[in-house]
């Protein structure tokens, strides 16, 4: 029997407004265990003020094999914002 | 902040009960960080760690009401003691057994200790009141992971459910001397500080009876509620200075780099 449980993958809200991001996955057997250890591991030093977790298995992904999916064969530079300054809200980074 | 005692013939029963308080979580804290790098998979370390540094940070804040009663620092407190002058129950010095037992005994003392800060919700000395209500915000996950895992592992497969009673049968008797009569506290229920203890066991058996057996699990308990008759010997002597030969141990490993370099600044 495999005694190992499944993985659910973690989602992290700094302040309310804020996107919800991406920091990890934990093991859990169920979605509110998952949120209980994700505080755990996910909210204990950061400030959090909302959490989500999603099975990994629910998640559809893309397949690294497919490049395909994302080819640019043609010049599509024309697509690039480049003629302007975007506002600084739309580059958080 | 207002520490003017409810009467003046409470004062010792009171610093008892502080330190009752403090000791508790200071023991369990101490047991629960022995999980860490040991738990049976890696969330649960993890949460145990932080379990841990959470009931140290409870002790820390009863000790620190303490001081300002007695003028006797938390280091002093807790590295300066010795076994029989401290005043937790039994029940948090045993080792930490298997994961079964330190979930069952986890379940067990945070309803307790959940029961006991609501009891000094509307206690007579204030301080006890507003630190209830800010230790309760932690407490309540701390049952909710607790909780979680009994409810989950009570009657999961035949392995985890047989381990979960074998660690109630261990645990019941020892959780009951967390109700232990405290030396003088009569003189603290007189005073409206708390309801006692025996006020506080019916309050817990109420809540943990029909939550274990609603998992499969059969506290040695009969009846139900207000006519619930408990089926074993109670555990206790902690809250008089009597502990199980577990405590010195633990003691002397948290004590050990304190006594080579005493008063230190951290």
């Amino acid at each position: 029997m495999d005694t190992q449980w499944e993985t659910y993958e973690v989602f992290h809200q700094s302040r309310r407004g804020e996107p919800h991001s991406y920091v990890g996955s934990v093991h859990a057997p169920d979605p509110h265990m998952a949120l209980q250890l994700a505080r755990d591991q996910f909210a204990r030093r950061l400030q959090c003020v909302s959490l989500w977790v999603v099975r990994s298995g629910d998640i559809t992904a893309t397949d690294y094999q497919d490049d395909d999916f994302f080819a640019r064969v043609t010049d599509k530079s024309y697509r690039d914002p480049k003629a302007f300054d975007a506002p600084d809200k739309l580059h958080p980074e | 902040m207002n520490l003017s005692l409810p009467s003046h013939n409470s004062r010792g029963a009171l610093l008892n009960l502080l330190l009752a308080l403090a000791d508790d979580e200071l023991v369990l804290g101490h047991r629960d960080s022995e999980w860490t790098g040991h738990a049976p998979i890696l969330e649960e370390d993890i949460a145990f760690s932080n379990i841990a540094q959470d009931e140290i940070g409870h002790s820390l804040v009863w000790l620190t009401l303490y001081e300002q009663l007695t003028g006797r620092t938390p280091d002093a407190m807790g590295f300066e003691r010795k076994p029989e002058e401290f005043m937790c129950c039994r029940f948090v010095e045993y080792p930490k057994g298997d994961f079964a037992y330190t979930v069952v005994r986890q379940y067990l003392f945070d309803l307790a200790e959940k029961v006991r800060l609501e009891s000094f919700l509307d206690s007579s000395f204030a301080v006890l009141g507003e630190t209830a209500q800010k230790l309760l915000r932690e407490e309540s996950y701390h049952l909710l992971h607790a909780s979680g895992l009994v409810e989950r592992l009570g009657d999961a497969t035949e392995e985890s459910h047989r381990r979960m009673q074998a660690a109630i049968d261990v645990a019941f008797p020892q959780s009951l001397g967390m109700f232990e009569e405290l030396e003088g506290e009569q003189e603290l229920i007189d005073a409206g500080v708390f309801p006692g203890n025996k006020a506080l066991l019916a309050g817990w058996l109420k809540q943990a009876v029909p939550f274990l057996r609603k998992v499969s699990l059969t506290p040695p308990v009969k009846g139900e509620n207000e006519s619930c008759t408990v089926l074993c010997p109670v555990d206790d002597g902690g809250r008089k200075g009597r502990h199980t030969e577990h405590l010195r141990g633990l003691i002397d490993d948290m004590q050990k780099v304190y006594r080579l370099a005493p008063g230190p600044n951290w």
